[in-house]
């Protein structure tokens, strides 16, 4: 340590700061009881078969390269990983939005951190984060009521570096769509898994939620999701728009 | 993980499953750190509280996305900065940080042995400069220095790699070292 770091530490111990409060039970005073988890579940049989259905359109439509196993389940896009399970995992039923989304900045902060063109809709965000792996999220609307939510994360090797991880039901349709010619995927109908990345591959902790509608793409090195209440063909609107 | 007592574990894992009095206790064995982060990132005491509790009850619910065994301090301390830094964000005030020793004064607020390196003059300099940072810097500056954690919890708190947290505290006291000897 050097003696500049040594005088930080010191200036640390020196610093005037309030004693912190005892705030044990009030917080625990606050704490709900921890309310049911759901699940989507699925007949077993019927599940692996739509699966199976589905899987083979989607390597038909999408040229996927040849299925890794004999049970290959997973479509690569974008750095996303699209796995067709037959029952989700567990979430809370009111998972927090801002856990996942990281630091609040603001839209020019976000810019000079990101690395790449962050690009926006035609309506400014509500709120701009900062979130792992460099993405920037806009929400619009409010974390407890999101209305859109604009997903942009850098990559370098879509097979290598996951960035995130959906889990999808029988119940969810996964449509192949073209946004200005670059691959992409619309999932609507039954809510999906969403699953953050770290760096290692690992599972985010706090980053685990049920999704809506969602469009999937990546450009020129960016992976972009698009989440909302929307139809595809609006969905492709929105994504066209971004500037 | 370095400062986590050793039932950390245990308790994370008793909340985990939905026990209230287990997590209270880990908010017992940790307020202070907490606190410490969340004054530290708003600059009012007011706002750290509230940010702490706020804090406190979403880790709650988060729990049950904690990964077992993994370290649960950086993860508690992590959820809290991250309430400071959008409270400090709405409300837009921060107070200046200031020295305990304020002007020269005797007793309890002489410095620490290792402050003796700097004057109280250089001291406030320094803390001055550390104020003046950019914000990301000074964020590091905080985790790093002045809540003593390792560039792995700053990491996790922080939510950046390790690597920006070697890059970003490198680029800090350079600035630092700067202002210092100018």
């Amino acid at each position: 340590m050097t003696e500049l770091e040594r005088a930080l530490v010191s200036l640390g111990h020196e610093l005037e700061i309030p004693e912190a409060p005892d705030v044990a039970a009030v917080v625990r005073a606050r704490l709900e009881p921890r309310r049911g988890r759901r699940t989507i579940r699925a007949p077993r049989r019927l599940a692996v078969a739509v699966a199976l259905v589905l899987l083979a359109a989607l390597l038909a439509t999408l040229a996927i390269p040849d299925a890794r196993s004999a049970f290959f389940r997973a479509l690569h896009i974008g750095g996303a990983s699209i796995e067709l399970v037959d029952e989700l995992p567990e979430v809370p039923a009111e998972p927090d939005l801002e856990l996942t989304l990281g630091q609040r900045v603001t839209l020019a902060e976000a810019r000079g951190e990101a690395g790449f063109d962050v690009l926006r809709l035609d309506d400014q965000p509500d709120a701009v984060y900062l979130g792992h792996r460099g993405t920037v999220w806009l929400l619009h609307g409010t974390p407890a009521r999101p209305r859109l939510l604009l997903a942009q994360t850098p990559f370098h090797s879509v097979d290598q570096e996951l960035l995130l991880k959906k889990l999808t039901a029988p119940g969810t349709q996964v449509e192949p769509v073209a946004v200005d010619g670059a691959r992409g995927v619309f999932l609507s109908g039954d809510p999906h898994f969403l699953l953050l990345l770290d760096e290692l591959g690992n599972p985010v902790e706090d980053s685990a939620r049920l999704a809506g509608n969602v469009l999937l793409w990546s450009h020129d090195g960016v992976a972009y999701r698009l989440e909302g209440g929307f139809d595809r063909e609006r969905a492709l609107e929105l994504a066209q728009s971004l500037r | 993980m370095e400062g986590r007592p050793p039932d950390d574990v245990a308790l994370a894992e008793r909340a985990r499953n939905g026990d209230e009095r287990a997590f209270e206790e880990l908010v017992r064995s940790h307020q202070r750190i907490v606190f410490r982060t969340a004054y530290l990132l708003t600059g009012s005491a007011a706002d750290a509280e509230d940010a702490v509790q706020a804090g406190l009850v979403k880790a709650w619910r988060a729990l049950p996305r904690f990964r077992p065994g993994s370290p649960f301090r950086p993860w508690l301390l992590r959820i809290v900065a991250n309430e400071a830094h959008n409270r400090r964000r709405s409300e837009g005030r921060a107070e200046a940080l200031r020295l305990r020793s304020g002007r020269g004064l005797p007793g309890d607020a002489a410095p620490s042995p290792e402050g003796a390196v700097l004057s109280l003059e250089r001291r406030e300099e320094l803390l001055a400069a550390v104020g003046r940072l950019e914000e990301r810097d000074r964020e590091i500056v905080t985790c790093r220095y002045f809540l003593e954690l390792s560039e792995d919890e700053t990491a996790t708190v922080l939510g950046i790699r390790r690597g920006t947290v070697k890059s970003r505290t490198a680029r800090a006291l350079a600035r630092l070292r700067e202002a210092v000897e100018t």
